[in-house]
C-alpha cells in the first residue's frame, strides 16, 4: 500500500488530474455543440456548396492524423498556444470527427415531420435546434461523450507534443515522468499504472452498452 | 417567403462558420502546408526557410534507418493482417449462442479502452531482462534456455512490441466484426438453416457477404495503424537499441521534434500519406478481384450491405 500512498501524494498526480479534467470538459462541450449543429445541417437543408463542405469533412476524416503535427505544430505555435492547455482543446475540437457519422446517422431516423410542425408553429430554426433536435440527441450525445472521453485520457501524443511544461501535466504525460524517475522500481511504478488505469476502465465498466454502439456506428461511415 | 430563406441561409451559416474554419484552420490547411515545407530547409523555429526542390525527397530515399524503420512496420502489418482472420473467427463464434457470451464481449475490447501509455509500462515489466516477469515465468518453468532479451535482441524486438499492439488492438476488431455479424437478417440465417446449409456454408455465402464492408474497413484501418505506429515503441524501446524497433512515424516524428528537420520530416509525412492510398489500393484489387473475384456483382452487393449496415 505504501506504494499507492507515494503516487497518490505526488503533487504533479493531483495536476494531471485537473488538467486533464480541464480538457476534457472544454473540449466534449464543443466537440458536441458542434458535432450536433453540423450534422443537423448537413442532413437536413440543401444549399449551395454543400457538396464542398461535406466533402471537406470526409477529407478531415482521411488525413492521418500523426503526422500532420508537424504542420500543425506552426500553427499552435504562431498562436501563441503552445504549452497552453489551449492547444490540445483547439485539436481535439477541430480534428477526430467521428462525432459528425454517429451524429448523422441519428438524425437520419428522426421525422422531418417534427421540424416542418416547430417552423410551422413560428419556431426560429435556432430555437428548433436547441428545444428540439438536440434533446433528441441526448442518446448520440451520450455515446460520443463516452468515446471522446476515454480517446481524450489516453492521449500521449498531444500533451507531450504541445505541453511540456510540468505544470501542464495529463494523466497520461504524467505517468511518463513518473516512469521515468522511477528507473527499475517496478513495485512504485505498478501503483502508478493502476491508477492512470482506473478512470477510463471505470468509464467503460458503466458505459459499457453505448461504447459498444458508438464504436461499430464509428466505423461504417462510408 | 423571402425572410423565411434570409433567415435559412443566416441559421446556416451563423452555425457552420466556427467548425470549418476550425477544420480549414487546423486539419485541412496543415495537411496541404505538409507538401509545401516538404521543399524547404524549415528547421521549426525561423522565420524563414529556403525552397530547396526535391532534396528533402532524395534524402529520405537515401536514408538507411528510415527503411529500417518501414521494415519494422511491415512487421505489425503482417501479424495484424494475419491476426485478422482469428479476430473474424471470435467474432463469429462469440455471436453465436456462447454461454457467457456477454462476459467475453466484455473483456475482449477492454484493453482497447485502458490508457495505452499504462499498457506499454505494464508490458515493459513483463518483458523486462530485470526482474521481468516473463522470465521469472520461464525460470520457474525450468525453462531457462527460452530466456531472451525480449526488448533488447534486435531480432525479436519488433515481434514483442507488435505481440503487444495485437493484444492492445484485437478486441478493437473483434467488436467491429461482431456489430455487423449482428446486423445480418435473422430470418435469412433460419431460412438457410432450414434449407439444410451447415454452419460453413452459412458463413461463407451468408455473413461473409454481408460483412464486406466491414472487412474493407478493418483492412483499412490496419494499413493506417501499422504505418502510424508510434506509442508503443515509443514508450517501451525508443526505437532501439539504435533503430532496430523504430517506426516510419517514430523516426518522422524524432527528424521534427528532435532533429529540428522539420522539412525532411514534412517529406516522410506526405510519404505516409501516399502510403496509405497506394498499400488500401493495392489491396483492394488483390482482395476483390483476385479472391473474392466480385468485379462485376461488386457495385451492386456494395449498395445492398451499405443499406444493411446503416439501417
Amino acid at each position: 500500500m505504501d506504494n499507492f500512498k507515494k503516487v497518490l501524494t505526488d503533487k504533479y498526480l493531483l495536476l494531471g488530474f485537473k488538467n486533464t479534467g480541464i480538457i476534457l470538459v472544454v473540449s466534449l462541450v464543443f466537440n458536441i455543440l458542434f458535432g450536433t449543429i453540423t450534422a443537423f445541417i448537413i442532413e437536413r437543408f440543401e444549399f449551395r456548396g454543400k457538396k464542398v463542405v461535406v466533402a471537406l469533412f470526409f477529407l478531415g476524416m482521411l488525413i492521418p492524423t500523426f503526422v500532420t503535427e508537424i504542420a500543425r505544430f506552426r500553427i499552435i505555435n504562431s498562436l501563441h498556444l503552445y504549452n497552453t492547455l489551449g492547444a490540445p482543446i483547439v485539436i481535439y475540437v477541430a480534428s477526430d470527427l467521428m462525432q459528425l457519422y454517429i451524429y448523422r446517422q441519428f438524425i437520419s431516423g428522426l421525422s422531418v415531420a417534427l421540424d416542418e410542425a416547430a417552423l410551422l408553429d413560428g419556431c426560429s430554426y435556432f430555437t428548433l435546434f436547441y428545444r428540439i433536435i438536440f434533446p433528441l440527441l441526448a442518446p448520440a450525445t451520450a455515446t460520443v461523450c463516452i468515446i471522446k472521453a476515454i480517446n481524450i485520457i489516453n492521449d500521449m501524443y498531444i500533451p507531450y507534443l504541445y505541453m511540456p511544461k510540468n505544470k501542464l501535466r495529463t494523466l497520461t504525460t504524467f505517468l511518463m515522468d513518473y516512469a521515468n524517475a522511477q528507473q527499475g522500481s517496478w513495485q512504485t511504478l505498478a501503483a502508478g499504472i493502476i491508477i492512470i488505469m482506473i478512470p477510463t476502465v471505470l468509464i467503460y465498466i458503466f458505459f459499457q452498452k453505448y461504447i459498444l454502439a458508438g464504436v461499430a456506428a464509428g466505423a461504417v461511415k462510408e | 417567403m423571402n425572410t423565411l430563406n434570409r433567415k435559412r441561409k443566416q441559421f446556416i451559416v451563423v452555425s457552420l462558420v466556427v467548425p470549418i474554419l476550425l477544420l480549414i484552420g487546423f486539419v485541412v490547411f496543415p495537411a496541404i502546408d505538409l507538401f509545401r515545407m516538404s521543399f524547404t530547409d524549415w528547421d521549426g523555429f525561423s522565420k524563414s526557410s529556403n525552397f530547396i526542390k526535391f532534396d528533402n525527397y532524395i534524402a529520405m530515399f537515401k536514408n538507411k534507418d528510415l527503411w529500417l524503420s518501414l521494415r519494422n512496420n511491415a512487421v505489425y502489418f503482417v501479424v495484424h493482417l494475419f491476426m485478422i482472420f482469428v479476430e473474424l473467427a471470435f467474432a463469429v463464434l462469440l455471436t453465436s449462442k456462447l454461454r457467457a457470451a456477454k462476459f467475453y464481449k466484455t473483456m475482449v475490447f477492454m484493453p482497447y479502452i485502458i490508457n495505452g501509455v499504462a499498457i506499454a509500462y505494464a508490458f515493459s515489466y513483463f518483458f523486462s531482462p530485470v526482474n521481468g516477469a516473463l522470465n521469472a515465468i520461464l525460470t520457474a518453468a525450468h525453462l531457462e534456455d527460452w530466456i531472451r532479451n525480449w526488448l533488447s535482441d534486435p531480432k525479436i524486438v519488433n515481434y514483442v512490441l507488435a505481440f503487444v499492439s495485437l493484444w492492445r488492438f484485437s478486441g478493437y476488431h473483434i467488436i467491429l466484426f461482431m456489430a455487423v455479424l449482428q446486423s445480418v437478417p435473422q430470418d435469412t440465417m433460419e431460412a438457410a438453416q432450414i434449407d439444410g446449409a451447415n454452419t460453413w456454408q452459412i458463413f461463407k455465402y451468408i455473413q461473409i457477404p454481408s460483412i464486406m464492408l466491414m472487412v474493407d474497413f478493418v483492412l483499412f484501418d490496419n494499413i493506417r495503424g501499422a504505418l502510424q505506429v508510434f506509442d508503443i515503441p515509443f514508450v517501451m524501446t525508443a526505437g532501439g537499441p539504435g533503430y532496430a524497433s523504430s517506426t516510419f512515424t517514430l523516426y518522422t516524428i524524432k527528424t521534427a521534434f528532435t532533429f529540428s528537420n522539420f522539412g525532411l520530416a514534412s517529406t516522410m509525412a506526405v510519404a505516409i500519406m501516399f502510403m496509405i492510398v497506394i498499400i488500401y489500393v493495392v489491396q483492394n484489387t488483390i482482395i476483390h478481384g483476385l479472391v473474392l473475384k466480385d468485379k462485376k456483382t461488386g457495385g451492386k452487393k456494395h449498395g445492398k450491405e451499405k443499406h444493411t449496415a446503416n439501417s
